[in-house]
């Protein structure tokens, strides 16, 4: 399929494969955005993938957008596979580490070890990162477990914390205000800015998610964190 | 120690800032920086920094500073600024000598200002940058009592660079035209929307920060295919709109990726306008081509290079009047 190649004001050209939430089509994103950092255009100061979508950001004082556009189009990427490293994440599930896992469980008529078990199965993609450093829109969480954000969102959500909404899972890389469903919790650090890469998850990783012990949550997050929980 | 200033009182919303973070925007870190950059280069160079050095940023009312060494200052901003509690210029570059205190009041038109200090702030980068994003607690806001460090600089010939009135940015005045390039998402618009879009008044609302700005006015009207996209990138002068209609500007501390439709995106030339713009100030949209966008960016960069090299002595300003319009030509040679 032939992406669309449209400006998004005057320093950035956004090039589109259409509105969908697809496997095939995300990895062509990346595939597309990896050569074209390869290909080291002066002009270019970053790209930004999205699902079908990327953002090729350049700077207008070196280049016009036509030249830019020229630039996109000379890339082939038709059977690229982008494969990602597979990233496992370890979770305690439920008590006070995910306070919304037997509202989750009455909600889809299931207990909480099915939602337990049925939420750590699947082997998820990170889409694409954005929204907060380090927050990773996954995909492939299975539908039985879909749940409606909370109608008055936290104020804090703890970093680590481990959430539904609607047909979406995702942790919450910093301590902020959220209306996910929690459901648990990983002691691992998904932004470090005094790390390079700063984010635990990249772009095209595969994400398992492990369910552990509070006991196991507490020394890996003393590892992590240089610092006790709470 | 050397170059230490301290923060004796800090009234509203004080900030590092330099250009900002790039290529982190892959990973969810905004681009962040300077939310006036034209005016922030403009007192980076009064002091002799290159354009992107770490300064002092604050929203409306400036900070109480106490010198406990030598230093080279300027202030910017339609601001009085005191040293020592007698009045002295903005836009101007002072010398300031251990113990001096350095007061900044409150902006007469405009919403941020500027302190730069010759050498730059020192301060730690993460991800390449200094400028705060304490959301991510990259940076945190500053506070009464914190010190900050300055680069290592020779303050001779820094002090009394001046910016005549004439070349000063002027954000007075309540109205202002912000050009845009229209898209990425005008198919989730219908017709009307995008005329209401143009030919409105919108009016900054106080929801409005250096995440994004919140405008107040005619709701715009999507198309059939409604306000919400599948999740996209997203850039600091995107107007996003989401069902109400209203439109949300993207300012520096945008997140990098959003999932409301965008009609259009303020051009990088006028996004410091509207960065000045405080709530309540009128806005009225006026849609350009991209190529005419960025000629626009690139006469504003030459603009600020000439500045530069006037205030560096290398040329000289004149003003000449043009069939009763006044303008202001430079004579000399930049680089």
């Amino acid at each position: 399929m032939k992406p669309e190649l449209k400006p998004a004001g005057d320093s950035a050209l956004l090039v589109s494969f259409g509105e969908t939430i697809d496997e095939e089509v995300n990895e062509k994103v990346h595939a597309l955005a990896k050569r074209l950092e390869q290909a080291r255009f002066e002009w270019l100061v970053e790209v930004v993938p999205a699902y079908s979508s990327l953002a090729v950001i350049y700077d207008p004082t070196l280049v016009g957008f036509e030249e830019v556009k020229r630039a996109v189009e000379g890339i082939r990427v038709t059977s690229e596979r982008f494969e990602g490293r597979l990233i496992e994440i370890p979770v305690v599930y439920g008590s006070s580490y995910g306070p919304d896992i037997e509202f989750v469980a009455n909600y889809n008529g299931l207990s909480v070890d099915d939602i337990i078990e049925i939420h750590s199965k699947p082997v998820y993609r990170v889409y694409f990162l954005g929204f907060l450093p380090g927050f990773a829109y996954l995909g492939g969480m299975d539908e039985r477990i879909a749940t409606p954000r909370l109608e008055k969102p936290r104020l804090k959500v703890p970093a680590g914390s481990v959430g539904i909404a609607g047909k979406q899972t995702g942790i919450y890389p910093l301590e902020s205000p959220g209306g996910w469903r929690l459901i648990g919790r990983t002691p691992l650090r998904l932004f470090n800015p005094a790390k390079e890469p700063p984010t635990l998850l990249q772009p095209g990783d595969r994400v398992k998610f492990v369910p552990i012990e509070e006991s196991e949550f507490r020394e890996i997050y003393l590892e992590e964190w240089g610092e006790g929980v709470d | 120690m050397k170059g230490l200033i301290e923060l004796l009182r800090v009234p509203s919303l004080l900030t590092i800032q330099d250009a900002g973070r790039k290529g982190y925007r892959k990973l969810g870190v905004p681009v962040s920086g300077f939310m006036d950059d034209y005016s922030a280069r403009i007192a980076n160079y009064l002091v002799g920094n290159p354009g992107n050095a770490p300064l002092l940023e604050f929203l409306l009312a400036g900070p109480v500073v106490r010198f406990n060494a030598s230093a080279v200052f300027a202030v910017v901003g339609d601001v009085e600024v005191r040293l020592n509690g007698a009045p002295i210029d903005p836009w101007t570059s002072h010398w300031a000598k251990r113990g001096d205190v350095l007061e900044v009041g409150t902006l007469r038109s405009g919403l941020y200002g500027y302190i730069a200090f010759a050498g730059g702030i020192k301060c730690e980068k993460l991800l390449g940058s200094c400028s705060a994003y304490p959301r991510a607690k990259l940076g945190r806001p500053l506070k009464a009592g914190d010190r900050l460090s300055l680069g290592y600089a020779l303050l001779t010939g820094r002090e009394g660079r001046y910016l005549p009135k004439e070349l000063r940015p002027d954000y007075s005045g309540n109205e202002r035209e912000i050009r845009v390039v229209l898209g990425p998402n005008l198919e989730h618009f219908s017709e009307e929307g995008i005329e209401t879009f143009l030919s409105e008044t919108y009016t900054v609302t106080p929801e409005s920060d250096r995440m994004g700005y919140r405008l107040d006015g005619p709701a715009i009207e999507h198309s059939s295919l409604g306000a919400d996209i599948v999740t996209e990138p997203l850039l600091p002068g995107a107007v996003q709109v989401p069902a109400n209609g209203k439109p949300i500007v993207m300012m520096r501390d945008a997140q990098t990726t959003g999932g409301y439709a965008k009609i259009a995106a303020v051009v990088s030339a006028d996004l410091h306008l509207l960065a000045q713009s405080r709530p309540g100030a009128k806005v009225r949209f006026k849609a350009v081509e991209v190529e005419e966008a960025q000629k626009l960016l690139r006469k504003r960069e030459k603009t600020i290079e000439a500045i530069r090299a006037f205030l560096e002595e290398k040329m000289r300003a004149y003003k000449v009047k043009v069939s009763g319009k006044e303008f202001t030509a430079f004579a000399g040679k930049v680089k």
